[in-house]
């Protein structure tokens, strides 16, 4: 049997395909070029929401992603818990992730120790629990008895950080750091069922599904991609690792615009030529 | 076949019914039914976790004891496992279930995650943007009308999604006028696709989700599906 011969064009399209989308990552990372932008109405809408929270505010923040989504998720997660700490909030952190506890509390060691926050007190870092939509249910019932203990084995009961918050009801917000479906979980079982406000802060990929629940209200906001997370340093005017990584997201996207629209016009100067099936 | 099929069969369509039912019942009895549910569910998902473990390493002893093609690849999920698991429950010394003292610092189960984890993923990861490249160059091709829209759509999107213009003047020093009111421009038509187009078709999907679970539901609630007791049934 003679092997399949190897397509060395179409392979080499691929591979220079790959070369230059490295190329535009690496250089505007590299080179650290500047960027400045204006902030899109999205984000603005959850920062103005979070500064209307009294001092004392218990905002749940579930970690719902993994290391995967950490170029996007994490300058969020980084972002929201700066504003927190600078109103005076207490940040409430969970995750349905096993590997969300690891991103929780880089996230917690980086910005409460600038803050000089103190565990228990402060915040509080619950950790993961199985159960998906069961322990969202569990939260709502009863949140101390879902956590009895947060992740250094405080008691939940005695907690400072927890006074005043049995269920989720007794939340003021909470933000679904999603690099999945959580979002329709929280939605369904979590804020129409215990009455509380959600805003979804997920990757780009999974930015689209959360519309129809912006629109209908069920959401009070939306922070998507890596954008979201960039226009949120802007408006905290506090640039950080999502500004930082803007241009090479822009000259990724400038890129293939480009590469696409090449095709297109290969493509369309082939059918003419007929020398490409429709 | 009594214990095999019949009892599940009953301690489903019980637990399921009052599951359902206490939703629309305004008693305190309801809702301690709720809370002691949800208790034993998060239990039942805890136990899942382990047929998760299970079921993964099964597959790579399977693997490695057929030899099949990678198979060494398997090797490295038992290595990873195993130190992974003893870091864990060293515990940098305070053993398992312990926390560690206040003011510790970072343990070596953090640095695994940090060091090797954490990376790995990224990098799993981040290979999709390559291939996401390699397969719209060769595959977004105006055929007809309806691939035009979606080429369409997908351009305004991919502009609106970044501040396009703002970081090419930037690059040259200047930030004109023209730069963020384009920039502006293409974010309203990007939203307006999103909130739109998008939000139709998105809800369209899960609203078909929604009622295929909610038949799913009724046929395993009534004993019509039975797969999930296994045994091909």
């Amino acid at each position: 049997m003679n092997p399949k011969p190897i397509n060395w064009k179409a392979g080499a399209t691929r591979h220079v395909i790959y070369a230059l989308i490295a190329i535009a990552v690496i250089v505007p990372l590299l080179k650290k070029w500047p960027s400045s932008f204006t902030a899109t109405p999205g984000p603005r809408r959850v920062y103005n929401f979070i500064e209307k929270l009294e001092p004392g505010s218990h905002v749940l923040l579930a970690f719902d992603y993994s290391p995967d989504s950490k170029a996007e998720l994490y300058p969020m997660s980084v972002s929201l818990l700066d504003h927190c700490f600078r109103k005076g909030l207490i940040p409430i952190a969970m995750t349905h992730w096993p590997q969300g506890v690891g991103m929780a509390r880089r996230a917690f060691d980086e910005v409460a120790a600038k803050h000089d926050k103190v565990a228990g007190e402060d915040y509080a870092v619950l950790g993961f629990k199985p159960g998906y939509v069961n322990l969202i249910i569990n939260m709502g019932e009863n949140l101390k008895s879902a956590f009895p203990e947060d992740l250094d084995g405080r008691s939940t009961e005695t907690m400072p950080a927890l006074e005043g918050v049995e269920t989720l009801r007794d939340i003021d917000l909470a933000v679904d750091l999603a690099a999945g479906a959580t979002v329709d979980a929280w939605v369904m079982y979590g804020s129409d069922r215990y009455d509380f406000p959600l805003v979804a802060a997920p990757t780009a990929v999974a930015t689209p599904r959360c519309y129809p629940f912006v629109q209908s209200k069920q959401l009070v906001g939306l922070l998507g991609g890596l954008r979201g997370a960039a226009d949120y340093e802007q408006i905290l005017n506090v640039p950080g690792k999502a500004t930082e990584l803007m241009p090479a997201q822009t000259v990724t996207h400038l890129l293939l615009i480009v590469l696409i629209l090449g095709a297109n016009v290969r493509f369309i100067v082939r059918k003419l030529r007929g020398t490409e099936d429709a | 076949m009594w214990y095999k099929r019949t009892i599940p069969l009953i301690i489903v369509f019980v637990l399921g019914i009052l599951a359902f039912a206490h939703n629309f019942v305004p008693h305190q009895m309801a809702a301690s039914f709720r809370e002691t549910m949800s208790e034993w569910m998060v239990i039942a998902g805890g136990f899942a976790l382990f047929i998760g473990i299970y079921s993964l390493l099964h597959m790579h002893v399977t693997r490695i004891r057929r030899q099949t093609t990678g198979w060494a690849y398997s090797v490295f999920v038992f290595i990873g496992a195993a130190a992974m698991i003893a870091l864990g429950l060293w515990n940098d010394g305070a053993g398992p279930l312990q926390s560690v003292a206040p003011g510790h610092g970072t343990t070596w189960y953090d640095w695994g995650f940090d060091t090797v984890l954490l990376p790995c993923q990224a990098t799993i990861f981040s290979l999709l943007a390559f291939f996401m490249a390699s397969a719209a160059f060769r595959t977004f091709r105006v055929r007809n009308f309806s691939a035009g829209l979606l080429l369409v759509a997908a351009l305004i999107v991919m502009f609106g999604r970044v501040p396009i213009w703002q970081t090419v003047t930037g690059w040259f020093g200047v930030q004109p006028a023209f730069a963020k009111g384009a920039d502006g421009a293409l974010s309203v038509a990007t939203d307006a696709i999103m909130e739109y187009p998008n939000l139709a078709a998105s809800r369209a999907i899960i609203l078909g989700i929604s009622l295929g679970a909610i038949s799913q539901s009724l046929r395993i609630l009534f004993g019509i599906e039975r797969s999930y007791l296994g045994g091909g049934d």
